[in-house]
Parts: structure tokens; C-alpha cells; sequence
């Protein structure tokens, strides 16, 4: 009981200060790797619900993150609306796709799920290359206006300086975080678990594995594309390479080093991790291959993750004689 | 549009279905006995025509011996990526298989971009703009030796998986790990040889069609998206099913190109793949569902 106050206080300290940073400096770049973090930790904290409690290998989250991106942005240009209701347009029509295709893959097993989500994944750069009368093609939708947000009480807010992204997407952030928190500690989240443990033992004591599947899809899908949606307006252009197979690399990297299935891991993987492409700069041809080389070693020496890690060391603590699992 | 015009689609689009073939018949073949879904393997069909052009154009190899080295060293790097990082996965690690290929196709890929920049480049032979024309019908030699060269690949591949004892072995493992393992068949000898001759097929199909379409270091990664499509459409590890759906998805493209727009002719491999998954989850000839 008092770990958890403990836990909970440590929290609420964190985001307190992660929320205070703007006021500390000014710096556009502390600013802009914040912004990095916040949009990346949705992604992979989605993918983490999908890969590492469901068990499902999902490269569909860019196209999620990039259908978000493109609805947000026609909707807010085109048809005048909102920044909030075009984010969550989006959000919700990733969801749908999300279920199209995992309904349809998840019939046949969870490997075809992960080849149909990586073709899913190419084939959005397809339309949007391609389909140019709808996303204008390679040149995409440069010059997004600065949006101006209404917020209850009549405020608006118009998020003119990049503290106000900042403050958008952190806000979202903890937002999606505490909602797949709730979820991977609830007993949708021990069915998932289950699922990806042993799915006809799972099955046997009356769990439905597809619903929970599509579930995990959805809800990851719904968190990827809204964030999408507010990331291209930080951005102020949606083109093809909101698609493009690094946000991927990077998400499945993060999720990988911080431990499949570990909710703090991955969370910590990705602040550290955002920083990664910044840092990376100087060898912009080679952070592909480095990446890549990270993820053949990750997969040959320590598949389980920092995550997978920190809870064998645990677990050989609790076996110890003397001491008594908490 | 008269009947020549409609030849002419039919005809392109068999050689390149047959090309597809290569590629997704080593994908299929490797899935069956591994249980790997090597996501690197449009990789080493790029490795293979960049291979095939430098031979060609900076070695002066003539164009049979180009095809026949180029064949020999994916047979040769099949067998090391098999030694070097497919043979440690055990069964049961399916994530861990996709995400190793992956890492090694991210490492291939931006490594040749890196090398040899994203320009593509056209791989000249002594009978390149040499056509053969049958009334109104006109087909370059280049793409009628790619379609001979494909027929070849397929004959010998039937020969080896259906006529000799360690082709034999080969479908044994794929039909049933445990009861060919029971039968005193090796897996990892078996193993071995199914991921050398599918990346082997895989060069041999990049080499072929060199000189057809422009060579770069991306052109494996869209093209392993239509094979991936065309194994689950042909039923996940049945490799005839694989042949059959990628000369079948080869003739709608190039008919399709035909008429509609190009996203359409891109799209169609995956709005395929998704109906059949919708109506038809094993695949087109798949025997049942293996869970």
C-alpha cells in the first residue's frame, strides 16, 4: 500500500515537472525533443498494448499515425473543422481500419496479422503518393494553420509558440498513458496477457482472444491516429513520409529495449530513446543500418528488454532463501 | 484497343507473375520449413540485380555467366544467413524471427543506399532494345530471357522438391516438424538448404530482371509487400499456391495498368490478399486453417 502512494506521488511529481519545463527554459530545442517524446511514447506505449500484452507483431501503427495525420488535416483545411474534432475524426478512423484489418488477418492466425499490418503499412504510402486528388500526392499539405483551440469556459487558446505544442501533446500524452495504464492493470489487461501466454488455455477458462485482439488493435489505432492528428500541426505539413517505415523502426526499438509487456520500461525507453535521432544527426545515412544492427542484436542477446531484465533480477531475488515476495 | 494491345498486357504480365513466383515461391518454401517469415527477402532480390549490374557493366561479365554468379552467391549468402542468424531461433520465437529479419533487412537496405545512393541505374546487355515481334505484338529479348530464366528456376525447383530424397525431406519437414524429425530427417541440414534455395530464387529473379526495370536499393522493399501478399493469397507455405497466385497477381496487374489508374494496379495485391483473408482464410488452395 505505501509503494503505491509512493509510485502515485512520483508520478504526479513527474508530470508536474515535465509540465513546469517552459516555464524553466525557453530552449525550442528542449522543447522540440519534448515534443518527440510525447508523441513517440503514445506510439510505442500503443504498440506495447498490441506487441508486448497481446502478443501481436503490429507495423500498422504508422499508418494509423499517418491516417490521423492526413484526416486532421483535410477535415481542419478543407471542411473548417476544429482541431479536436478533426484529431479525433482521425483517431476514430484509424480505429475502424484497425478493426477491418484486424478482423480480417486475425481469422487466419496472428502471423498473418503481421504480414497484413506491414503490407497495410506500404500500402498507405501508396495512397498517398498516389492518390493525388485526395492528398495532393508527394507534395502533401504543406502550411497548416496555427489552430486555435476552445477550451471550456469560452477560453480559446491559439497555439502560437511551441510551448503550447508542447503542453498539447505532454497533455495527451498522460492522457493515453493513464488510459493504458488502466487497461493493461485491469482484468482486460490480465486477459490479454493471458492471450499472449497461452491462447487455448486463456480460451479454455472462457476468454474470447478475438475480441480482446481487436480491442488492443483499436484502442491503439484510436491512440495513434489522434495523435497524428495533433503532431501534423505542430509539424504545419502532412506529406507520404508521415508514413515512413522510421517512425516503425523507431517505436519497435523503443519497445524492444524498454521490455515487451513492460508498461514503465517502454515508457522510459522512449524518453530515452527520443532524444536517440537528435543525437544520431551526424551519421543520417547510417542511423537506418544502426538501428537495424540494434535490432539483430536485441533479438539475439536479450529478447526479453530492459523490462524483461529488471523482472528476472526480481524474480531470482524473490527466489532467494530469507526473503519473502512482497 | 485492338487484340494486339491485350497480348501485349498478357504477355508482360506473365513474365512478371513468373518473377513474383521466384521471389514469393523461396518466401513460401522457407516459411514451410522454418516457420519464418523472412522479411529481408526482397533484400537479397535487390542484392542480386545490383549484383548482376556491376558484373555486367563494371566486370564486363557477359550476360548467362552474370545470371549463373549471381545465382551461386545468393545460394552461398542463403547458407550463411542461415548459419549466421536464422539457425539460433528456436520454433516458437515468431516475433523474434520477423524482427531479426527486419533488422537485417533495415541494415541491406539503407547499407546500399549508403554505398551506392538511391539513383536507379539500367543494366545494358548485348541484347538489350533487341525485340521480337510477332505481327503487332512486340516483346523484348530481355523479358522473354526473364521468363526463360524463371520456367527454369521453376522446373528445377519442382525436380528438387518432388524427385529427389532431399526434396522429399524438405516437404516432410514442412508438412510435420515433429514426425520428420521422428523419421531421422535433420532438421537443421533440411532447414539449411530450404533458406539457400529461397534466397537463391530470390537473386536469380533481381538478376533477371536487371535488365528490364531500373536497378536501386529500394526496389526489394516494395517488392517483397507484393510477395508477402501473394504467399497468403496462394495459402501460407504452399508453394505451388505461391506460383500460381503470383502469375495470376502478375496478369491482373499489367491488365489493370492498362485501364486504371496506377494506385489501383499498386493497391490490387493488397485488396486481394484482404478478400481472400475475408473470405477464404487459408488461401486460395490452402488444404485448411493451421493454427
Amino acid at each position: 500500500m505505501r509503494a503505491g502512494w509512493l509510485r502515485a506521488l512520483l508520478v504526479v511529481l513527474g508530470v508536474a515537472a515535465l509540465f513546469a519545463i517552459p516555464k524553466v527554459t525557453g530552449n525550442e530545442y528542449v522543447l522540440a525533443l519534448g515534443v518527440s517524446f510525447a508523441t513517440f511514447s503514445v506510439l510505442s506505449g500503443g504498440l506495447n498494448l498490441v506487441y508486448g500484452y497481446t502478443g501481436l507483431l503490429s507495423f500498422a501503427q504508422v499508418g494509423f499515425f499517418g491516417i490521423g495525420g492526413y484526416t486532421a488535416a483535410l477535415l481542419v483545411t478543407e471542411q473548417g473543422w476544429s482541431l479536436w474534432a478533426g484529431a479525433a475524426a482521425g483517431g476514430v478512423l484509424a480505429a475502424l481500419v484497425g478493426l477491418v484489418i484486424g478482423y480480417s488477418s486475425l481469422r487466419l492466425s496472428r502471423h498473418a496479422f503481421a504480414i497484413v499490418s506491414l503490407s497495410f503499412a506500404l500500402l498507405c504510402v501508396i495512397v498517398a503518393l498516389e492518390w493525388v486528388s485526395l492528398t495532393r500526392g508527394a507534395m502533401g499539405i504543406p502550411g497548416l494553420p496555427i489552430p486555435t483551440l476552445s477550451l471550456p469556459g469560452g477560453l480559446r487558446w491559439r497555439l502560437g509558440r511551441p510551448a503550447d505544442f508542447y503542453y498539447l501533446l505532454l497533455g495527451f500524452a498522460v492522457v493515453a498513458h493513464a488510459v493504458i495504464y488502466l487497461v493493461v492493470t485491469s482484468r482486460l489487461g490480465r486477459a490479454m496477457r493471458a492471450i499472449k501466454l497461452n491462447e487455448p488455455l486463456a480460451q479454455s477458462q472462457g476468454v474470447n482472444p478475438l475480441s480482446y485482439k481487436l480491442l488492443a488493435i483499436a484502442l491503439s489505432a484510436l491512440l495513434a491516429g489522434t495523435v497524428g492528428g495533433l503532431f501534423v500541426f505542430y509539424l504545419t505539413i502532412v506529406d507520404p513520409s508521415i508514413f515512413d517505415f522510421y517512425y516503425t523502426e523507431t517505436m519497435l526499438i523503443m519497445v524492444i529495449i524498454g521490455g515487451p509487456g513492460s508498461f514503465w520500461g517502454v515508457l522510459g525507453s522512449s524518453a530515452v530513446l527520443a532524444a536517440l535521432p537528435d543525437l544520431l544527426r551526424f551519421t543520417t545515412d547510417l542511423r537506418m543500418v544502426l538501428y537495424g544492427a540494434v535490432l539483430i542484436a536485441a533479438m539475439l542477446l536479450f529478447p526479453g528488454g530492459v523490462g524483461g531484465w529488471l523482472q528476472r533480477r526480481r524474480r531470482a531475488r524473490w527466489r532467494r532463501p530469507g526473503v519473502t515476495a512482497p | 484497343m485492338d487484340l494486339s494491345f491485350y497480348i501485349q498486357l498478357l504477355l508482360n504480365g506473365i513474365v512478371i507473375g513468373v518473377i513474383y513466383a521466384l521471389v514469393a515461391m523461396g518466401l513460401s518454401l522457407i516459411f514451410g520449413v522454418l516457420e519464418i517469415v523472412n522479411f529481408a527477402h526482397g533484400e537479397f532480390y535487390m542484392l542480386g540485380a545490383m549484383l548482376a549490374y556491376f558484373l555486367s557493366m563494371n566486370v564486363g561479365l557477359g550476360y548467362w555467366p552474370t545470371v549463373l554468379v549471381v545465382t551461386a552467391v545468393a545460394v552461398a549468402l542463403g547458407y550463411v544467413l542461415y548459419e549466421a542468424l536464422l539457425g539460433s531461433l528456436r520454433a516458437q520465437s515468431f516475433e523474434r524471427s520477423i524482427l531479426l529479419t527486419l533488422g537485417l533487412s533495415m541494415v541491406l537496405q539503407n547499407g546500399a543506399v549508403f554505398l551506392f545512393t538511391t539513383t536507379p541505374r539500367m543494366m545494358q546487355t548485348p541484347y538489350s532494345y533487341r525485340n521480337i515481334i510477332l505481327g503487332d505484338v512486340r516483346v523484348s529479348v530481355m523479358r522473354l530471357f526473364a521468363l526463360g530464366l524463371g520456367l527454369l528456376a521453376f522446373g528445377a525447383l519442382y525436380l528438387i522438391l518432388y524427385r529427389t530424397r532431399v526434396g522429399r525431406a524438405m516437404r516432410g519437414a514442412a508438412q510435420n516438424r515433429e514426425a520428420a524429425l521422428m523419421v531421422g530427417i535433420d532438421p537443421r541440414a533440411v532447414s539449411r538448404l530450404a533458406v539457400a534455395i529461397g534466397i537463391g530464387l530470390s537473386g536469380l529473379a533481381g538478376a533477371a530482371l536487371a535488365p528490364v526495370y531500373a536497378v536501386h536499393p529500394l526496389m526489394g522493399f516494395s517488392f517483397v509487400f507484393k510477395a508477402f501478399a501473394i504467399i497468403i493469397i496462394g495459402g501460407l507455405g504452399n508453394i505451388s499456391g505461391a506460383a500460381l497466385a503470383a502469375v495470376a497477381l502478375g496478369i491482373l496487374e499489367s491488365v489493370a495498368g492498362g485501364f486504371l489508374p496506377l494506385v489501383m494496379a499498386d493497391a490490387l495485391a493488397f485488396i486481394a490478399m484482404i478478400v481472400i483473408l475475408l473470405l477464404r482464410p487459408q488461401g486460395l488452395f490452402g488444404r485448411g486453417v493451421r493454427v
